[in-house]
């Protein structure tokens, strides 16, 4: 049991970099990442064997029968870039394209203008066919293998060379994408879903890619011999994949849900590369066929694999097959003809390296933004927008400290939260007020006014929950199975200078009420260690946002794998399971709403800040949209971005 | 003073005794001391070393936001020993709300009290706030902190008083060195010394217990257990760095047990039946003592630098605490603080360097092979 939940939880956490960070935006259930743990850390733990596979008493029925008995309901496919041009169309930009690399974005009106304006879709013949984007990757990818992906670097080199069959605009909308699927259709009782798969679809070795290329992935995925350690979960909701013909698909579902949609999506393999290889190495890395497809897999993508130098560089190089097929263009070709990605882990020497032109786009720490002077200005420009990354400090209702909700309560009111929103976060960041950003359409209506420090309302609730200074030391105690406890817990966070800070500031705020906070600054992977395992009192994490709201049901409801704070609420476990049975988006809002209004009484998390993204771009680099998401985990993303030609 | 004036007066009383006090040599610790003060680099190291300790001791009273001394409610208190552990912090302060904030507190709930204030108002783990002083502006943040009247060294990002941070890093500094190498010293000199004294397979043992220690390395090994422990503290780092740091002490040790067991003294002793023990400790050690001061002391030098090193990773004191390293550290995120580099990465650099021209200065004062190559 612990086994599964744990796989669940790696899935979980890892599948919103794929449904994020995927350029046509490979959706599956997509989740947050825990930003105060990166991905990287999950490299460290390969995923034990679950007993799961697929159901083989599952029989599909006919194709006559299941026509005869669905009513199928068209759904859309999309092209995330035919949509990106059509919205831009009506857009005139508020400024020359010299004028807004000429602005300092040190104001809303200049970065509304820079990305209005840098933020376009090239014109006809205005990008440069020839050009090389220069990415940054803040660490090497373990496997080139598409389904065993588990960090934010593998999603996004293999976002580029993976074919995929789903994504999801930047309003978090899914659709099957124009580029692979000719046609979507879902039962009306949400039961199966049917893809018809387009005919001009070639893998990089010049075979066709198929329908049966899916289920065939489907099987691999299942099998428990195969250590896959993210996508398996989610698929494994499924109740099979059949392929009819060389075309047509259709997934079954165990039950009609709203979450459904999320879970048709998963990579798909070249069938008659793996099928003579898979069996009889489950691993799919160690026998010399796997090796070698290692180093040159077979992709469906866009891209494929020209160069891979392990801790240096992976170079991608466009695939003429993706475009072109019997000599017609069957789709449009990616701007950019060459994609480097540079290994550059060190977060300053990188800013550097954007400054000098070796790369083309950073994400930026708030230091970097304020920090950017004329040699920044020089060869780069920057760019900022909300982003749905949520700040908190976790407190574990499972220790005799925080399982009283005045305490939690007290622990909110004594934070100087208006100190950290100014000082630490340099006013660039947003306070929060629960689980839902107030813009997304699942948020609780009730206005919520924002926390404030109010230090006598904090020692009021901790004097009524009976944490008082018995013994005259200056810390708070109570007596517990006799003992006398001292209100003394040490605060985890990941060892980084704004989240240190922040820690710092509540400790000097608890100490004033006499309260003890140690805090104890930990790499990423030991952090994410104690979490898991819920060995801590508190710490200081945050979650990025997926793009269906149940995916924070195993934060919240009872025993699941990313409840690490062990809140149980058994209204909220019931809202949950409401959520995902009600279709109408409008009663489903509704649900998650009221969980967000539960949460925010209940404070099993001192929600702080959502922190928006700031990202620095190369001048020569055009076409960056943002979503909640960023501007790169959506569809189209990274496929929007463009270098203007040469003069 | 030296032997031959304390025997000064004496000799006025008695010019009989007078040429017979004359002809005693001075004691080895003199003629060290002699040779030691007669190098100017070396003194002033050591003048440095002796400030650094006064700022390491004194820290709370030097910078910081509680009083010294205070007299509240008809009793004395000395709230800046809370600097050295929280702990010490008297409990009436909290129960009566003082919420860190002194001297507006002191004056309202006591009009008669008074304190006695550090230097300078300014606290190493937070950023002092407006009119927390009277007529004291807040720090500054977010980079805009460039030294100023009231931020002597300027002011990290998040407002802290990077002078306060760096006299309060004094402490941590001079601890790590002096604990860590407290640590390998004794470890150091008493498996040198058993090495060295009995030969032989004990001997054998410690030079290969050595040899092995000698291969760990220390920056890993703290690392790795920085991410094992439930709560790192200074402590263990500074344990860590002793428990690995011993071999150049117990390999100077050995040699000089070995050179020394069967020296006249030694012989002597063990002919009046003294034990192993005792000659060890009375007869041989105070002699093999001087050498052994030289690894120590770059000893210092170089825990001082792996703290450092380890704070400016990251992995260094956890916080609460101020260290030279870790203000280095905010350095690299704020690469236009200029401040944030200079004054810490001096600081790092004198002490560094002092404790070397200290060590060298003994080095060269009691090694009578080095005397002969100056002659």
């Amino acid at each position: 049991m612990e086994s599964q939940t744990r796989q669940r939880m790696v899935f979980l956490v890892v599948s919103a970099c794929l449904a994020a960070v995927l350029p046509g935006g490979c959706s599956r259930r997509p989740e947050g990442l825990p930003a105060g743990v990166t991905l990287e850390s999950l490299d460290a733990k390969p995923a034990k064997p679950v007993p799961k596979g697929p159901d083989v008493s599952f029989v599909p029925p006919t194709f006559d029968a299941l026509e005869r008995d669905a009513k199928w309901v068209d759904r859309p496919v999309k092209d995330g870039l035919v949509m990106l041009r059509a919205e831009q169309a009506g857009e005139t930009p508020p400024v020359t394209v010299a004028e807004a690399l000429a602005l300092r974005n040190n104001s809303a009106d200049a970065n509304a203008s820079i990305l209005a304006t840098l933020g376009r879709l090239p014109a006809a013949g205005e990008a440069d066919p020839g050009a090389r984007l220069e990415r940054h990757l803040r660490g090497d990818v373990n496997s080139t293998n598409p389904i065993m992906i588990n960090s934010t670097n593998e999603f996004d080199v293999l976002g580029l060379t993976g074919f995929e069959l789903f994504s999801f605009d930047r309003r978090m909308e899914p659709f099957a994408t124009a580029e692979t699927v000719a046609s979507w259709q879902s039962s009306s009782d949400g039961l199966l879903d049917k893809v018809v798969l387009r005919d001009d679809l070639l893998w990089s070795d010049g075979r066709p890619i198929t329908a049966h290329d899916v289920v065939f992935t489907y099987t691999v995925i299942m099998d428990n011999r195969v250590p896959v350690p993210a996508v398996r979960s989610g698929t494994d909701q499924l109740r099979g994949v059949h392929a009819y013909d060389d075309q047509t698909l259709v997934f079954f579902h165990k039950e009609s849900l709203a979450t459904n949609v999320w879970n048709i999506n998963f990579p798909v393999l070249p069938r008659h590369v793996y099928e003579s290889t898979w069996e009889a190495d489950p691993t799919l890395k160690d026998s010399d066929a796997h090796v070698a497809l290692e180093e040159h897999p077979v992709v469906g993508g866009p891209y494929e694999i020209a160069q891979r130098k392990r801790g240096e560089q992976i170079v991608l190089r466009r695939r003429d097959s993706w475009s072109t097929v019997d000599g017609k263009q069957v789709r449009e070709q990616p701007f950019f003809r060459e994609v480097r990605f540079r290994i550059i882990e060190d977060t300053n020497t990188a800013f550097l390296a954007l400054q000098a032109g070796d790369i083309d786009e950073l994400i930026l720490t708030p230091e970097q933004w304020q920090g950017t002077g004329d040699e920044f200005y020089e060869r780069s420009t920057k760019a900022t927008a909300p982003e749905w990354v949520n700040f908190f400090f976790a407190w574990n209702v499972e220790t005799p400290f925080f399982a009283d909700r005045r305490v939690r309560r007290a622990m909110t009111y004594a934070f100087d939260h208006e100190r950290m929103l100014k000082d630490l976060c340099h006013g660039l960041y947003q306070p929060s007020t629960g689980q839902f950003h107030e813009a997304a359409w699942m948020a609780s209506k009730k206005k919520v006014a924002p926390s404030k420090q109010d230090l006598d309302k904090a020692e009021q609730l901790l004097d009524e929950a009976g944490w008082i200074d018995t013994d005259n030391d200056g810390i708070r105690d109570r007596e517990i199975d006799g003992r006398l406890v001292p209100l003394e817990f040490t605060m985890l966070v990941a060892q980084q200078s704004i989240r240190v800070a922040t820690c710092n500031l509540l400790r000097e705020n608890l100490e004033q009420i006499g309260v003890r906070m140690n805090v104890q600054p930990l790499e990423t992977t030991v952090l994410l260690d104690r979490t898991q395992e819920r060995k801590f009192q508190a710490y200081h994490g945050g979650w990025g946002t997926g793009t269906d709201p149940d995916s924070t049901e195993n934060i919240w409801k009872s025993g699941e794998a990313r409840n690490h704070v062990g809140y149980s609420n058994p209204d909220v476990d019931q809202l949950y399971e409401e959520g995902r049975r009600e279709f109408d988006r409008a009663k489903r809002a509704e649900k998650y709403g009221r969980i967000q209004e539960i949460l925010w009484e209940d404070q099993p998390y001192t929600w702080l800040y959502w922190r928006n993204g700031f990202y620095g771009f190369s001048k020569e680099l055009r076409g960056y949209v943002f979503s909640p998401r960023g501007p790169y985990h959506y569809s189209p993303g990274y496929r929007s971005l463009w270098r203007p030609r040469q003069e | 003073m030296t032997p031959a004036a304390a025997n000064a007066p004496s000799q006025a009383r008695s010019p009989g005794l007078a040429s017979v006090a004359r002809q005693r040599s001075v004691g080895f610790w003199a003629e060290a001391w002699r040779r030691f003060s007669c190098r100017p680099l070396a003194m002033s190291a050591l003048v440095l070393v002796t400030f650094l300790f006064a700022v390491a001791v004194f820290a709370p009273a030097i910078a910081g936001t509680k009083p010294v001394v205070c007299r509240y409610k008809g009793r004395l208190y000395a709230p800046c020993l809370a600097y050295f552990d929280r702990r010490l912090e008297p409990a009436i302060f909290t129960h009566d709300r003082f919420r860190g904030a002194y001297p507006r507190n002191l004056q309202e709930k006591d009009p008669a009290s008074w304190a006695v204030w550090p230097l300078l108002f300014q606290d190493p783990y937070r950023a002092v706030r407006e009119n927390e002083w009277p007529g004291q502006p807040a720090n500054p943040t977010r980079g805009e902190g460039s030294p100023n009247r009231w931020n002597l060294f300027g002011t990290d990002q998040y407002g802290v008083d990077v002078l306060a941070k760096m006299i309060h890093g004094t402490t941590t500094a001079l601890l790590v060195g002096l604990v860590s190498m407290g640590i390998a010293g004794s470890i150091g000199i008493i498996v040198g010394a058993l090495g060295g004294y009995f030969g032989g397979w004990v001997d054998m043992l410690a030079s290969r217990v050595t040899e092995v220690v000698m291969c760990i390395p220390t920056l890993v090994l703290i690392l790795a257990l920085m991410a094992i422990v439930e709560k790192p503290t200074i402590w263990k780092t500074m344990a860590i760095l002793g428990i690995t740091g011993w071999t150049g002490i117990a390999r100077l040790t050995r040699a000089e047990f070995l050179r020394l067991r069967n020296s006249e003294f030694v012989l002597a002793a063990r002919a009046t039946g003294a034990g192993p023990l005792r000659i060890m400790i009375r007869h041989i050690l105070p002699n093999a003592l001087a050498p052994v001061l030289v690894p120590i002391s770059f000893g210092i030098a170089s825990a001082i630098l792996t703290e450092s090193s380890l704070s400016f990773l990251g992995f260094g004191t956890p916080p609460p605490s101020a260290s030279w390293g870790a203000v280095l550290n905010d350095a690299r995120s704020n690469l236009h603080s200029w401040w944030l580099v200079v004054f810490p990465g001096m600081a790092i650099f004198l002490t560094v360097l002092a404790y070397n021209l200290v060590g060298e200065g003994l080095q060269a004062a009691t090694d009578p092979r080095l005397r002969e190559a100056r002659k």
